[in-house]
């Protein structure tokens, strides 16, 4: 589903060259819940950026879906991200004036692809993420919990190949960001849907399949839930 | 150590764009401030100037209530030590003899003969030649139309012939038409040394005039002369220079007013946009500055400093400017009246009232955001939590207050046309949400769901857009007003001419008319009615604050002709007859500056004397810069006893018939005939040039709120960047959220627009049944302006969006969304 291949990601400031991604290699398999953890600056988002074609890499290649994504062009990306990647950001990046249904839709609007399967759809999706009755609802009068629900069924509108989601329980407490990670986990198991999660939070990361640990631009370990490891890095972790 | 000012500076140009187009729109405020006050300034002067050298030098001057007197009549006072210089004149109609082919009135001219050419008490700005007492002297107008330059030969018919020995500059004096079509209907004026014409007419004695100057101020050889010169000919009448007799142009400063007023009231819109967002926008950065200690005032003070860099720069570039732009809108002005003027720019006081205007308003204008930035709560989230409901209240009170100042249309006072203008304003959330609602599927065609999202965003922030559309549609209504004002003045004007004239045809003769003359005229076929127009004229007056002025004094009776309106006509007859009084016409009582039952002092052929003022009235005579008095009392009290006009009634179709006939029958003493046409068209020509200045000032004021939308538009992309980070996130393209902030400018530019030519509709429609303009207005729309106004209006917008746009679609997503 995702392969990355010798990703590099310089930034220029000034005279100043910083190497955020080292020459990552990384294979993503479709249907499998990725969890992405490390220390600030150490890359994690930038890949995920990479990996949702928000950004393109200064070197390396980026397959998603068996699209090179550093091959497209800007608009080709746009489309792309639109038809086949769905996006979950830490404040939930709603947009204000539409109402929750009208969120939700958006990625269908911009694609001019609004029929009224969809429509069923997005309802459908409004009750999988508990907000019934909220349809219509502005986004900026619900509270941060709803709003990140929303931001998921938002998600997954589109069916995307790849669901990104950056720290997506940072601005929610414990309880809230266990409801929202079940919610997610609920659709990965369902709906085999693949996820890519970058978060700080080890608790977050217990409900990956694969963990991925960065540090300085390179990827430093890779823990996987079958393994013996996973188990006991997490525990120890947590104490 | 922290410069206050470095980091005010640091502040404003923090964001290029809006920082660009804020200075761009005090920049133009300030200099269409600056150009309409030199324009006034400097008209004024132009005025002045003409007036000035009309009277030149001149303190006191000795006249007839018939044309011509003896010589030596006035021998005392060339004999009186106290003058100093004395200037005699003789007028006399005549003809030209031309070698083409032109009509006795084309070829018609008065002849100013004066015993010296080179005396300070004429100023005669020579172009060409020189004033030697020996030729003719030709204004420039009149040389070029006769083809005749200094050294040529003038013949005039039955007279003489002269050489040409000066040609001179544009002056009251020898005003004369410049083209054929207006030679029809006015006299050429030249001047002969007197002797010569003496010699031509016979008149070896006789003068119309003399002007004299005198040491010190002459009140005694005035007293003296005017107390002798009861029950003469002559009488005596200081000099004065008034030019509100020979124009009103009082309609020209309103709109010199009203345009300077109107940009910098749009600027200052501008400004107040512009700082009360980015002190919303700053709300935390504040907030910390107050918890490091800063106190409100000091806070304040950041955003004073602030806006006094901008209005310092803007007034810097902006007065410069403002002074070009007059030297060019002098130019088209004056190009616009019949003859060619000179003018001296005049900017120096016009610069000074601009500089502190200039740096007063934006400061004025932003006080409240300053207040606001000042009061600043550290507690932000409790601030922000209490916003949602005052905010709904204030809109609820916005629209009441809005609505209740629009029933305003229903008051006919002056006052009513400001209130509406602010209720418009704040009813204009109103109308943008309505019109949004409105256009959403046309938006949608046009621009698929980015228009949908277009609608959705205005709405965000609907105070701040509909103000900012609300700018765009004052500047459109007070231009269309305007415009429908120009319009119509013509029919305005017709309809008071018309109505006040007195008849059809005014003929001026320089001796009495007699009564076989009169005989002559009613025995033309054409000629149903000859009434007799005695006018008193130039009769001195002073205003209540002591002013001298000058205006005529007209004879009227109730069987007379009419020459005024008024619903009391008949009452005010009568208060005529009860008592030696005069009626003012409305612009003479407005520079009198007295009440009516008051009374008017006036220098009369019998002496100084006052007369109750027993009303005042409209009429086109003089544009209403004219006394009227009951003839039996003009004659006996005032002591004018001879009427040199007459009023004919004639059929209309025979006017020029009619014209060529008086020439010929009467030309060795007739010297003016004039139609109530000619008067009407030498009234509004001058209005139809200024159609086209409006054109442009509605083009120019189109564009500075278009500044006001880039602005605008820039700060709802600024204020939304981490939303357009998402859309761009969430899968629009750039076009997309490019139509998006086009379809936003659009509606903006569209709702000014509509709003405008609404509110404009409005305006025109009760200035068209206000009892106050006593249907001077017509209710007719300036198509014409309309159009113009919607094309500007949405192309102008359209332009400011896509300029923003630029900036919405260059946007950097990963940052914009860490800006969430």
């Amino acid at each position: 589903m995702i392969k990355v291949t010798n990703l590099t990601k310089e930034f220029v400031q000034g005279q100043e060259r910083t190497q955020v991604l080292k020459g990552i290699d990384l294979h993503i398999e479709e249907g499998e819940f990725v969890a992405i953890m490390g220390p600030s600056g150490s890359g994690k988002s930038t890949l995920l950026q990479l990996l949702g074609g928000l950004d393109v890499p200064t070197k390396g290649d980026i397959q998603v879906d068996q699209h090179f994504l550093n091959k497209m062009k800007e608009r080709e990306r746009t489309i792309f991200r639109r038809q086949k990647l769905g996006f979950i950001f830490q404040n939930y990046q709603l947009l204000p004036t539409l109402t929750v249904e009208e969120n939700i839709a958006f990625p269908l609007h911009a694609d001019g692809k609004l029929t009224n399967e969809k429509n069923k759809w997005i309802h459908e999706l409004i009750a999988s993420v508990g907000l019934e009755g909220l349809n219509r609802k502005r986004a900026n009068l619900l509270s941060g919990g709803q709003q990140q629900r929303v931001a998921i069924a938002r998600a997954l509108v589109n069916h995307p190949a790849v669901l990104l989601a950056d720290e997506p329980t940072g601005n929610l407490d414990r309880a809230k960001a266990e409801e929202i990670l079940v919610l997610l986990s609920t659709f990965h198991r369902r709906k085999k849907q693949t996820i890519v999660m970058v978060t700080h939070d080890i608790f977050a990361a217990g409900f990956a399949d694969h963990l991925i640990l960065f540090k300085d631009g390179v990827i430093d370990q890779v823990i996987s839930r079958k393994e013996e490891d996973y188990a006991k890095y997490l525990a120890n972790f947590m104490a | 150590m922290l410069n206050i000012w470095r980091i005010s500076w640091r502040n404003i140009t923090q964001n290029k764009k809006r920082f660009f187009f804020t200075l761009l729109a005090m920049i133009l405020g300030t200099s269409f401030l600056t150009s309409m006050l030199v324009a006034d300034k400097t008209t004024k002067d132009v005025f002045d100037y003409y007036e000035q050298m009309y009277v030149a030098n001149a303190d006191y001057w000795v006249l007839s209530d018939e044309h011509t007197y003896p010589e030596k009549l006035i021998s005392s006072i060339q004999k009186d030590s106290a003058v100093t210089h004395t200037l005699l004149a003789l007028d006399k109609q005549a003809f030209f003899e031309l070698d083409d082919d032109h009509s006795l009135n084309e070829r018609s001219v008065r002849i100013t003969g004066v015993n010296d050419q080179n005396s300070p008490l004429l100023k005669l700005p020579v172009i060409e030649g020189s004033l030697d007492n020996k030729g003719i002297i030709l204004p420039e107008a009149a040389a070029k139309l006769l083809g005749k330059g200094v050294g040529d030969t003038v013949r005039f018919t039955d007279m003489g012939e002269a050489k040409i020995s000066a040609v001179v500059e544009y002056t009251q004096l020898l005003a004369s038409p410049s083209d054929w079509e207006s030679a029809e209907s006015t006299s050429f004026r030249v001047m002969a040394p007197l002797e010569m014409l003496r010699e031509w007419t016979g008149k070896n004695d006789e003068i119309s005039y003399m002007r004299f100057q005198v040491e010190g101020d002459g009140t005694d050889l005035f007293r003296s002369f005017q107390q002798a010169s009861v029950g003469s000919d002559v009488y005596i009448e200081p000099v004065v220079a008034d030019d509100l007799q020979s124009n009103d142009i009082s309609g020209l400063y309103t709109f010199f007013y009203l345009i300077a007023g109107l940009s910098i009231f749009i600027s200052g819109f501008i400004v107040f946009n512009v700082i009360y967002t980015s002190v919303i926008e700053r709300k935390k950065e504040f907030a910390i500055m107050k918890s490091l200690g800063y106190t409100q005032g000091s806070v304040s003070k950041l955003i004073l400093i602030e806006m006094l860099l901008l209005a310092w720069l803007s007034t810097a570039v902006g007065v410069p400017l403002g002074i070009w732009l007059g030297d060019l809108f002098m130019q088209a002005l004056l190009s616009v009246f019949e003859f060619d003027m000179v003018y001296t720019l005049n900017w120096k006081l016009p610069m000074l009232l601009a500089i502190v205007i200039g740096l007063l308003i934006p400061v004025i204008f932003s006080l409240f955001p300053i207040y606001n930035a000042g009061k600043t709560s550290i507690l932000l989230a409790l601030k922000i939590a209490n916003q949602t409901s005052a905010s709904s209240r204030r809109h609820f009170l916005r629209t009441a207050v809005g609505a209740v100042l629009l029933a305003f249309v229903f008051v006919d006072h002056p006052v009513s046309y400001m209130a509406i203008l602010i209720g418009v304003i704040l009813l204009f959330p109103l109308l943008l949400s309505g019109l949004s609602k409105l256009v959403t599927p046309i938006l949608k065609y046009l621009f698929n769901y980015a228009g949908i999202m277009a609608v959705k965003n205005l709405s965000q922030q609907i105070n701040r857009n509909a103000n900012t559309a609300a700018i765009l549609a004052i500047g459109i209504s007070i231009i269309l007003l305007l415009g429908a004002a120009v319009e119509s003045a013509p029919k305005g004007y017709e309809k008071e001419i018309r109505g006040t004239y007195g008849g059809d045809m005014r003929v001026t003769s320089e001796t009495p008319w007699s009564s076989e003359d009169r005989a002559k005229l009613l025995s033309y076929d054409d000629v149903a009615d000859v009434e007799t127009l005695t006018e008193a004229t130039p009769i001195t007056w002073k205003t209540k604050k002591g002013r001298s002025r000058q205006f005529s004094v007209l004879s009227v009776s109730e069987k007379g002709p009419s020459l005024f309106a008024d619903p009391r006509e008949k009452d005010l007859y009568k208060k005529l007859k009860q008592e030696p009084s005069v009626l003012l016409g409305n612009r003479a009582f407005d520079e009198w500056g007295g009440e009516v039952g008051q009374s008017i002092l006036m220098n009369t052929p019998n002496g100084e004397q006052h007369f109750k003022v027993a009303g005042v009235v409209k009429t086109s005579h003089y544009s209403g810069y004219v006394a009227f008095m009951d003839e039996e009392y003009l004659h006996n009290d005032f002591g004018w006893t001879t009427s040199f006009d007459l009023l004919l009634t004639i059929n209309s179709e025979a006017g020029d018939s009619i014209r060529e006939r008086l020439w010929s029958d009467f030309g060795d003493h007739l010297s003016k005939v004039q139609t109530v046409e000619d008067e009407i068209a030498s009234t509004t020509s001058a209005i139809s040039g200024m159609n086209d200045l409006i054109l442009v000032m509605l083009f120019l004021i189109i564009s500075l709120a278009s500044i006001g939308t880039a602005n605008t538009l820039l700060m709802n992309i600024l204020e939304r960047v981490s939303e357009m980070g998402t859309m761009r996130a969430l899968g629009f393209t750039k076009r997309q959220v490019s139509s998006m902030i086009l379809a936003e400018g659009m509606l903006i530019g569209l709702s000014g627009v509509v709003g405008g030519v609404a509110t404009g509709v409005i305006l025109v429609y009760i200035t068209s049944k206000s009892q106050l303009m006593e249907g001077f207005v017509s209710f007719q729309l300036p198509l014409d302006n309309i159009i113009l106004a919607m094309i500007a209006g949405v192309s102008l917008s359209l332009c400011a969006a896509w300029i923003s746009s630029k900036s919405a679609s260059k946007m950097d997503i990963q940052s914009s969304l860490k800006e969430g």
